[in-house]
């Protein structure tokens, strides 16, 4: 009789144990979800992070050879504009023109200003 | 059984557990470690490893002349510099190095054996010497950008431009009196670098966009000032002269149109160059201005009412003792009225008038007129020239200064005081510079004329024009500066020169000027033309007057001035095969019945043919169009003096 209830206790009480169990890890598994959650999010938050700067760093040698490409354009213009000035300075063209087109001074009466 | 594995298995995850906490601790405490207690430091060591310092250079404002031409531009040159210490294998990078950029061995071995920390090898290299360095790579020996002045009209207005030394220091000119505008910032700025040395500009471009130096513009005219210098040079050759100096002024505003200084001076080539040579001798030197003062003698004696243009004065035949010694005239003079001493330039004669005016008076106006203190130009290394204050006057002085002896006066003062008389009595302060920009254009501010003051009134300024006038017409010592179509007033003058080792003047020495301004009764400009020690001719009616008739004429029509003088005829220019079939009816100038003129036809006729009917019957027009003259208003045979404006619609 004894033992048959130490059984049925035992076999009551592992029934209870086994329930429980089942419980707790259902429990354990509904608790340990937003962990999951977070752990997810911080590994996109940082992937995310990581790409970004990535980013940063190509647009950053981007930025760069743009904008060595700008200086060098500059550059260029400046050298571009001191070729024409050069080009252009009145002693050059007046020697220019008397030489390859043959112009001359105008005479007072040959120059007509208009009102 | 199956609970002592559980329980092994929990210890071991327990165990497992510990050590990864251990190590997260171990680990917190190195980040702690690394990050907070050694933090500062560390960050500073790695960014001395990617992070450079990169100079970004001042960029230097342009000069532009009065039609925005550029007179001086930056470009970004490059320097070569070594740093001996980092230098590995001088001898072979000495010989590689010396044939890149063509300089002796020697002279580069010196430099890559130094012991300071920096050393240039060589300054402002052209880009194909620095691409040659550049393609060597040897460490230790790097590239500096450093700005590059260029100056692409060459000589043209040097002096006035004036020039920047090494590590962009202005020196001379503009380029020195506006540094502070035209210099620009530098700055620095810290960007990051990767393994490879490349610069990635994660932090953006912004830091780097330093504000450049403003554009500058002068109130020089480039074809007037070539002129100028085309002409002051001729002369100079000519008469084998030391020098000259050209001013020539707008009356009314002060702007300086040009100023030329013979011999030139070339910025581009600064160091070879003597630095006598580099002086804007306009500007900075003052010089006796002989007879050519005569004329504030005159302004000054109408003024006070002392004389008036036709009161007669003795010339004493050509020697009148004054004071002590004894006055001469070139030429020998009897009665002449006050209008004909200063046509003739009568030394005598003047020294009447100034013994009328007297002393105190004269020099009052001597003063008003602006010498004896700055103009105020904007240029550097402008004295006050020499005036003794009144009361040190040594009685000959009355005499000497009538004529202008014994004061010294800077050319641009010179030029002032007659563009004073120019515009009707009014004394401006001169500019070189009208207007500086921003690097996006806008006017960042202006230089307004300033009046300094008013010296005389309008009447005598007219009267002293019309005594100039004579100075130019025939009979006078300034007639080879006649501009043809155009009135000139102005004067000549001849100076001794001071002999500074022995005292007194010298023997042989001269300075022809002539000083003048045109048109007479409407100026446009005045100029004034000194010719220091020709020797050929010293006389400022032969030497420098041409070269005022030469430069004005020219100038004036740079300007786009009308000749003033009816006896100067349009010359026809053949293109007849141009003309479009319009049958040509003009006829002589005809009369109304009432004897009033009438508008004659003007169709058919070409521009220029219609322009010079219109100047002869002094015919306002109005034109539409270029080419010939195919429909007039009011049309022909409308009372000419009734109208106010002739509308000409051209075409062709």
């Amino acid at each position: 009789m004894a033992v048959a209830v130490s059984k049925a206790l035992a076999g009551l009480g592992f029934f209870k144990q086994r329930r429980a169990k089942t419980a707790r890890v259902a429990r354990d598994r509904i608790a340990f979800m937003p962990i999951v959650l977070v752990g997810c999010g911080l590994v996109l938050f940082v992937l995310a992070h990581v790409w970004l700067r990535l980013q940063v760093v190509h647009l950053g040698y981007e930025l760069s050879t743009t904008s060595n490409l700008q200086n060098q354009l500059e550059q260029e213009n400046r050298e571009l504009k001191v070729e024409l000035a050069t080009l252009t300075s009145p002693e050059r063209l007046e020697a220019t023109v008397r030489a390859r087109l043959g112009m001359v001074e105008p005479a007072t009466g040959q120059v007509v200003i208009l009102p | 059984m199956k609970r002592s594995s559980t329980t092994r298995i929990r210890s071991r995850i327990t165990v497992a557990g510990l050590f990864f906490i251990a190590l997260f601790i171990v680990l917190g405490l190195r980040a702690f470690q690394l990050q907070v207690l050694e933090g500062a430091r560390l960050k500073r060591l790695g960014e001395r490893q990617h992070l450079k310092e990169l100079i970004v250079q001042p960029k230097r404002g342009t000069i532009l002349d009065r039609s925005a031409e550029p007179l001086a531009l930056s470009l970004e040159g490059q320097s070569i510099y070594v740093r001996p210490q980092r230098l590995k294998g001088a001898e072979s990078a000495g010989h590689a190095l010396a044939e890149a950029l063509g300089m002796e061995v020697s002279e580069v071995s010196r430099r890559l054996n130094s012991n300071k920390p920096f050393v240039w090898l060589k300054r402002k290299v052209t880009p194909k010497e620095a691409e040659r360095v550049e393609a060597l790579n040897i460490d230790g020996v790097e590239i500096y950008p450093e700005p590059d002045r260029y100056y692409p009209q060459g000589q043209l207005a040097g002096h006035v431009i004036g020039f920047v030394g090494r590590d962009s220091r202005a020196l001379e000119g503009v380029e020195l009196h506006y540094d502070a505008y035209l210099r620009g910032e530098s700055g620095s700025s810290r960007i990051e670098r990767d393994a490879l040395g490349r610069r990635v500009l994660v932090q953006g471009v912004e830091e780097l966009r330093i504000p450049p130096g403003s554009d500058i513009q002068l109130t020089l005219d480039t074809s007037i000032q070539h002129l100028a210098e085309k002409e002051l040079e001729a002369v100079a050759v000519k008469y084998r002269a030391k020098g000259g100096i050209v001013v020539v002024v707008e009356p009314f505003t002060g702007e300086i149109l040009a100023l030329a200084n013979y011999p030139f001076f070339n910025p581009n080539n600064f160091t070879a160059q003597a630095a006598a040579q580099r002086r804007n001798r306009a500007v900075t030197d003052s010089f006796e201005p002989g007879s050519t003062f005569k004329a504030i003698l005159a302004a000054a004696a109408l003024e006070e009412g002392v004389v008036s243009q036709d009161d007669l004065f003795f010339c004493e035949n050509g020697k009148y003792p004054f004071a002590g010694k004894v006055i001469h005239d070139s030429h020998a003079y009897g009665w002449l009225p006050f209008s004909k001493i200063i046509q003739h330039s009568s030394n005598i004669g003047v020294t009447k008038v100034a013994e009328k005016l007297n002393k105190q008076r004269y020099f009052k106006y001597i003063e008003k007129f602006g010498f004896g203190r700055p103009t105020g130009i904007d240029l550097p290394g402008e004295p006050p020239g020499l005036l003794r204050p009144v009361d040190k006057w040594a009685p000959i002085d009355l005499a000497t200064h009538s004529f202008g002896q014994g004061i010294s006066v800077t050319p641009v003062q010179l030029a002032m005081a007659y563009a004073a008389i120019a515009n009707g009595g009014i004394l401006m302060r001169p500019l070189v510079v009208r207007r500086a920009f921003g690097s996006d254009g806008q006017v960042l501010w202006e230089n307004q004329p300033r009046v300094v003051r008013r010296v005389v009134s309008e009447k005598t300024a007219r009267s002293v024009t019309n005594i100039l006038k004579g100075v130019v017409d025939e009979g006078g010592t300034g007639v080879m500066a006649a501009v043809d179509g155009f009135e000139v007033a102005g004067k000549t003058g001849t100076a001794q020169k001071a002999d500074p080792a022995r005292g007194g003047y010298a023997a042989k020495k001269r300075i022809a000027s002539f000083i003048g301004f045109a048109p007479a009764d409407d100026p446009r400009l005045v100029m004034l033309v000194i010719i220091d020690e020709p020797e050929v001719n010293v006389y400022g009616g032969v030497v420098a007057a041409p070269a005022f008739r030469a430069i004005a004429g020219g100038a004036l029509r740079r300007l786009g001035v009308a000749p003033d003088k009816p006896d100067s005829p349009p010359l026809p220019v053949s293109r007849e095969s141009a003309a479009p079939q319009i049958e040509r009816k003009s006829g002589p100038v005809g009369q109304r019945a009432d004897g009033s003129p009438e508008v004659p036809d003007f169709v058919g006729l070409s521009l220029r043919e219609a322009m010079a009917k219109a100047r002869e019957l002094k015919l306002r027009v109005e034109l539409r169009g270029t080419g010939y003259v195919i429909k007039q208003s009011p049309s022909a045979g409308a009372n000419a003096e009734k109208i106010e404006a002739l509308t000409l619609n051209l075409q062709g």
